[in-house]
């Protein structure tokens, strides 16, 4: 049964009593935020058992649906089955008004018992989103969505509970958001929004955002042990406080995995916490704090004629130095409340974070011989990637409403500042060694975010809604290289500078100093809406229209020139269809769209990062369906699309032009005896992965990719038991495919011209798991 | 108004009329292998020597001749007066290659095919790139034999049987003239010949075939000036002396020596 959002739920009395006196205590550490506790409000009807609610319709709450984006179901329909419980903790969120088909609340409910590698996972059960993971375990998924290949979050916006993710000035692409600090058990929600259609995305919305929402619906303490094939093995602690709120809990997981084929271990450890307690009736605060650390190797990429001819295995590796390494720390904090008519917000964050990448993409390919170093042949193209952040930021904003012409009209104006520190630093390392050779990158950059924004919801009749505003963004960058000279036509003879990859001359050997300042900044206005119409006989249509950002990384800048940054130009119009029968809740969408980027970005094996290309239009369809019921939850998904460069009219490669997830899950007591006078609960779930031939430079296609996976799982009182098999079919697939030059030297002369390599994916992967609960409802 | 019915019925056709769309286009262009050959001079006798005139007015008449080729690639850029001067490969993109050796015996017209075979784009080539090495191209070490010649050169009454067998090692090593820049003059860019003009836009079914004309080696060779070892006047495995580093110029030579030939369809060629 699902649990309505931010409800802690006791059988008497006593225990809600002693959860208010420990919020009012815990909330007196913050006498600023703290307010008197009200008397607890009545006791409110418990949610029939089933079926669980379907998501609102996009204007189904003028004041904006609670977080978690449930619709709460009609008290009155059944009895209550249970004493009544209390309203114990805090008061329901509020999130932004919907943008219409294209903003999807996620409930991640029953479906969590359908397998998932990680918190990125969850961004699948939004249609269009495809994910691979070609850096392994602990390196982000690489996300595609609606005809972008987003990377690894560079079109994305990501955030946690409003936190970005997103990482400013990563020399491996600018906007890499890496997701897996969030322990996957911990979260409650996702809200995707494809497309830039409201003024709250900021930076890095291009193909659209996607906000965690955290929280912990099995209460008191879990403990979770899973082993597997590939020597995998994973342990979980989740602690949820019985009589405090969904938001209130802590979680920390160890894993580690030998990974199949060669060269895919991974180790990685995280921990969460956050405390959310009430201030009064009004509002709430939360706190987070994360901490997480990775350490893994990959088997990067193959060539195809390499594995043809037996030269190597499918899962086999080319370099096994390559892998990484990731850490983030965080902490942040939010309050909202309401004074009067207004609903204000603000949140601050901290978080200190570090990325690491040791790539051959290419072989023996790009170590060019400069006149200035002693001769060398090829030393190899193995990258060490080092990055490390310091990110703060606060947002905030005020909603004001009103009731005109009779019906709720609303006014909101926000903010977000963010800086950055960042230095990136990218070596080469000798083949077979951990020496570094050559330096192609050191960059020191500061860099700021600024963004407001305006919003407003103007409705003159009850089924026709007008929501938009305006954002600005301002990029400000202050970027020292380095290493800003890196050849000399004619160095000075009596002190030559030598295989120095930074150095302290020009021409003639002129003394210069080997770094250079560059500081720039640009203003970019966005307006952005949407048109909601209806609902009639559960059916609501809408259009949007909007301009989106992605912020270019440092290595671009220049002095004084404005940041060529991306701008996207997207519309859609979809209908939502919302209906709740007697047994079945019912969620569908149909959505068309289109964008337009001026400056896409495009990946380059040969550079080893994104780089700036022409512009590219997508149009598409994608729909989607959610059916719910007592014993069932299953939400499948379709997105069709193409995309084209403007000049050449050809497609943008690599993107999937189809893309179909399925999501089932079915849960029930099992026609077992009772042990105990207890039920034995059986659940299971399975996902499908349908994705279409993706385009590939040459006129290629790669191959489709078809994959099920799979839980079965049984629970007696406090212990649980699952099997987890992802790959059920034992595929062996190529999750990711390129045509691109490489030499790792498999021909008798090195091979210059594009040809093809694949990532393999993962073979059929079993997971036993094993968890006891104690303390929970 | 709209009915319920339509609602549905009008995304269903235009989802239909997506798929329809989604699954079509492409990205330009095509990835193919083919065979790539080697061949004498079209017009050649087989096993028989080939006979002609030196530039310098020498009558030659060539008894062995063997090339060996590590690689041969086409590239689609032209090569420029400011192109790097020290690196082996192109900036442009490649269109093919052939990234395997062939030891070519220059007197046979035969097509002879290469150890491997080629891969290519169907790009438009202007360039073309014959490299001649036996192994890494950076290796100073290669003692790889890359031509191996012997023949009787007359003129003037005189006969000047020869023979030669030049390696591209160190002893091919230019001089560096400014110590600041010891990479200046890689050994790589002694064994690539370029840019070889062609005109190729390779195709489906094609084959390349690499012709090679000895004569444009011997084009400022003056026999009179080799040294006579025993019976025969040898070229020497150095550019010391006027013959030996005009052949080895006439080895490397981006014009009328190397050209080559995109033959769309198999079974059409001898």
């Amino acid at each position: 049964m699902r649990e309505a959002p931010f409800r802690g739920r006791t059988s008497h009395a006593r225990s809600a009593v002693a959860a208010l006196s420990f919020v009012v205590a815990s909330s007196a550490v913050l006498p600023a935020l703290a307010q008197p506790e009200p008397a607890a409000p009545p006791p409110a009807a418990p949610p029939p058992a089933a079926p669980p609610p379907a998501a609102p319709p996009p204007d189904a709450a003028p004041d904006s649906a609670p977080t978690g984006a449930t619709a709460a179901p009609d008290a009155s329909a059944s009895p209550p089955i249970e004493p009544a419980p209390l309203d114990v903790s805090v008061k329901e969120r509020r999130e932004p008004p919907s943008r219409g088909a294209s903003d999807i609340p996620i409930q991640v409910g029953q479906l969590r018992v359908v397998p998932r590698k990680s918190a990125s996972s969850f961004l699948t059960m939004a249609p269009g989103f495809f994910l691979t993971n070609e850096g392994g375990v602990g390196h982000a998924e690489r996300i595609y969505l609606r005809g972008f290949d987003a990377r690894e979050g560079q079109d994305v916006e990501l955030s946690l509970d409003g936190v970005p993710l997103n990482e400013s000035g990563n020399y491996h692409g600018n906007g890499i958001a890496d997701t897996g600090f969030i322990i996957p058990e911990l979260v409650d929600s996702v809200r995707v929004t494809e497309g830039p259609f409201d003024p709250r995305q900021g930076n890095y919305a291009v193909a659209g955002s996607a906000n965690y929402h955290l929280g912990l619906a099995q209460r008191g303490l879990t403990a979770k042990t899973s082993y597997g094939n590939f020597n995998t093995a994973r342990l979980l602690f989740l602690w949820g406080p019985g009589d405090t709120s969904n938001g209130t809990f802590a979680g920390a997981e160890l894993f580690t995995t030998d990974g199949y084929g060669q060269n895919r271990d991974a180790k990685r450890a995280s921990g969460m916490a956050q405390y959310e307690g009430a201030i009064g009736d009004r509002g709430s605060f939360r706190i987070l704090a994360t901490g997480y650390g990775s350490q893994y190797h990959q088997a990067g990429p193959l060539r195809e004629d390499d594995v043809k001819s037996g030269k190597k295995g499918f899962y086999d590796t080319y370099d096994t130095r390559q892998g990484g390494s990731s850490s983030r720390f965080g902490l942040s904090g939010d309050v909202q409340i309401k004074a009067a008519d207004v609903l204000w917000s603000q949140q601050v964050y901290l978080s200190r974070s570090t990325f690491g990448l040791r790539e051959n993409l290419t072989g023996f390919l790009l170590d060019t011989q400069e006149p200035q170093q002693k001769p060398h042949g090829q030393r190899g193209d193995l990258y060490d990637l080092d990055n490390r952040f310091v990110t703060f930021g606060a947002k905030g904003s005020g909603r004001i409403s009103g009731t005109v012409l009779g019906q709720k009209q609303e006014l909101e104006l926000g903010y977000s500042v963010r800086g950055d520190h960042v230095d990136a630093l990218r070596q080469r390392l000798l083949d077979g060694t951990n020496v570094p050779y050559a330096k192609d990158a050191d960059f020191s950059s500061n860099l700021g975010d600024f963004g407001l924004f305006a919003d407003a919801q103007v409705k003159p009749v009850r089924w026709l809604s007008f929501r938009g505003g305006l954002r600005g963004d301002a990029f400000t960058y202050d970027v020292r290289n380095n290493c800003a000279v890196r050849t000399v036509s004619r160095p000075d003879p009596q002190n030559p500078p030598g295989d120095a990859s930074c150095l302290d001359q020009q021409r003639f050997g002129t003394h210069r100093e080997p770094d250079q300042h560059n500081t720039t900044a640009s203003v970019k206005l966005m307006p952005r809406g949407s048109i909601i119409v209806g609902p009639f006989a559960g059916f609501s249509f809408s259009a949007s229209a909007g301009l989106g950002v992605r912020s270019v990384d440092p290595s671009y800048v220049a002095q004084d020139v404005a940041t060529p940054f991306a701008s996207v130009t997207a519309f859609d119009g979809g209908v939502t269809f919302l209906h709740a029968f007697s047994s079945v809740n019912v969620e569908a969408r149909s959505i068309f769209f289109g964008t337009h980027v001026d400056r896409d970005q495009i990946f380059s094996e040969t550079e080893g990062r994104a780089i700036i290309g022409g512009g590219t239009t997508r149009s598409g369809w994608s729909g989607s369906t959610r059916l719910t019921g007592d014993f069932f939850d299953t939400l499948t998904s379709v997105t069709l699309v193409q995309s084209r460069f403007d000049d050449t009219g050809l497609l943008v490669p690599y993107v999937p032009d189809v893309v179909v997830r399925s999501d089932s899950a079915l849960f029930h007591e099992l026609p077992l005896p009772t042990v105990l006078n207890s039920h034995f609960k059986g659940s299971a779930g399975l996902g499908v992965n349908f994705i279409g031939k993706r385009a590939l430079p040459y006129g290629q296609r790669s191959d489709t990719i078809f994959t099920l996976d799979g839980q079965l799982g049984v629970s007696w009182k406090w212990l649980t038991f699952e099997m987890d098999m992802q790959n059920i079919l034992g595929t062996q697939y190529r999750q990711a495919e390129y045509n691109y030059v490489s030499d790792f030297k498999s021909q008798p002369a090195p091979t210059l011209v594009a040809a093809r390599h694949f990532v393999a994916g993962a073979p059929r992967t079993v997971l036993f798991s094993l968890s006891g609960n104690i303390g929970g409802s | 108004m709209l009915s319920r019915r339509s609602f549905l019925a009008m995304p269903l056709a235009l989802s239909g009329a997506a798929l329809a769309e989604a699954c079509v286009g492409t990205t330009g262009g095509d990835l193919l292998t083919f065979e790539a050959f080697a061949r004498g001079p079209a017009n050649q006798t087989p096993g028989a020597p080939l006979t002609f005139t030196s530039g310098r007015g020498f009558a030659v008449t060539l008894t062995r001749a063997k090339l060996h080729v590590g690689a041969v690639y086409l590239n689609r850029s032209r090569p420029t007066s400011v192109s790097s001067e020290t690196q082996c490969t192109l900036a442009g993109i490649y269109v093919a290659e052939v990234a395997g050796p062939i030891d070519v015996d220059v007197l046979d017209p035969t097509l002879q095919p290469f150890s491997v075979k080629g891969f290519a784009t169907t790009d438009f080539a202007p360039t073309g790139e014959l490299w001649l090495s036996g192994g890494d191209v950076n290796d100073e070490r290669d003692s790889t034999v890359i031509l191996d010649l012997a023949g009787t050169a007359s003129k003037d009454g005189v006969d000047y049987p020869f023979e030669a067998a030049l390696t591209i090692g160190q002893n091919r090593l230019p001089a560096v003239d400014d110590p600041a820049l010891p990479g200046s003059k890689p050994i790589c860019k002694e064994r690539v010949v370029t840019p070889i003009p062609t005109s190729i836009t390779p195709s489906t079914g094609g084959r390349l075939v690499l012709h090679v004309d000895p004569a444009g080696w011997f084009g400022n060779v003056d026999f009179t000036r080799l040294e006579k070892v025993g019976d025969v006047y040898r070229f020497h495995d150095a550019s010391d002396d006027q013959p030996s580093t005009n052949l080895f110029h006439g080895l490397r030579a981006s014009a009328g020596v190397y050209s080559f030939e995109w033959q769309p369809k198999i079974g059409g060629a001898s």
